[in-house]
């Protein structure tokens, strides 16, 4: 099956980007497709290379790595620039891009999953 | 089975920043031709109330964009009834026309889409 997935909270505060990250890797496991992730309102905070949390998960670590093995994520440009988010911010594979993109999802999935209040 | 979107509109209007990227998701899904709907529920029936002056806030008034959606091509809306009637609003306070739909109407519009997308 094919999936999608939209995250709309950032790292930390909830749970939300957590459960994106470990649905996003049970569904590969199992031999699904994602075909992409949209980093959403405050999602794009997600993105940022420096999070740094002393002991414990990096999670904008870990939705570079879902990209760098190949899954689209993209951060909302204009949810980016409320947020300060500058592109030499954000992480290598993870793009800046707009809405086309989630356009994109919602038409290319069997399942579009949303994670976030 | 072909796409169908559904907005799902639960929040009040200016506590949070969702209704407003809500908004701005539609727009942007709308250019892209993404065939879409707009269910309002709960606290979400307040963003398309008459009225709104959230200048006292240093916020624009998110009713106005809503009522202008069918110009994009956005052309199905439902309220729920309940909803409504809990917050004592009748259909005529709202900005635009929409379809006043029951508990098991929503379900069957949620229940025939591809996607659910809350806001």
């Amino acid at each position: 099956m094919k999936f999608a997935v939209m995250v709309l909270d950032g790292p930390y505060q909830h749970q939300a980007a957590d459960t994106a990250l470990q649905f996003i890797r049970a569904a590969r496991a199992r031999g699904h497709e994602m075909v992409g992730v949209f980093l959403f309102a405050d999602g794009v905070g997600n993105a940022q290379k420096f999070i740094n949390p002393p002991g414990e998960r990096n999670i904008s670590q870990m939705f570079e790595e879902v990209a760098a093995a190949g899954v689209p994520v993209v951060a909302c440009t204009a949810c980016a620039k409320f947020r300060g988010l500058k592109p030499d911010l954000k992480t290598e594979h993870i793009t800046l891009s707009g809405l086309g993109s989630l356009a994109g999802f919602v038409r290319t999935s069997d399942r579009f999953i949303t994670f976030g209040d | 089975m072909s796409t169908k979107i559904v907005m799902l509109m639960r929040k009040p209007p200016y506590a949070t920043v969702y209704p407003a990227e809500g908004f701005r998701a539609m727009m942007g899904m709308a250019v892209f031709e993404v065939p879409l709907c707009v269910v309002f529920l709960d606290d979400g029936v307040y963003t398309l109330a008459k009225g709104q002056d959230p200048t006292g806030i240093d916020m624009k008034p998110l009713s106005a964009g809503f009522a202008a959606l069918p110009d994009s091509g956005v052309t199905e809306f439902y309220v729920h009834d309940q909803s409504l009637a809990e917050r004592g609003l009748v259909p005529d306070d709202l900005v635009m026309p929409v379809t006043v739909a029951s508990a098991a109407e929503i379900e069957k519009v949620l229940a025939g889409a591809t996607a659910v997308l809350p806001f």
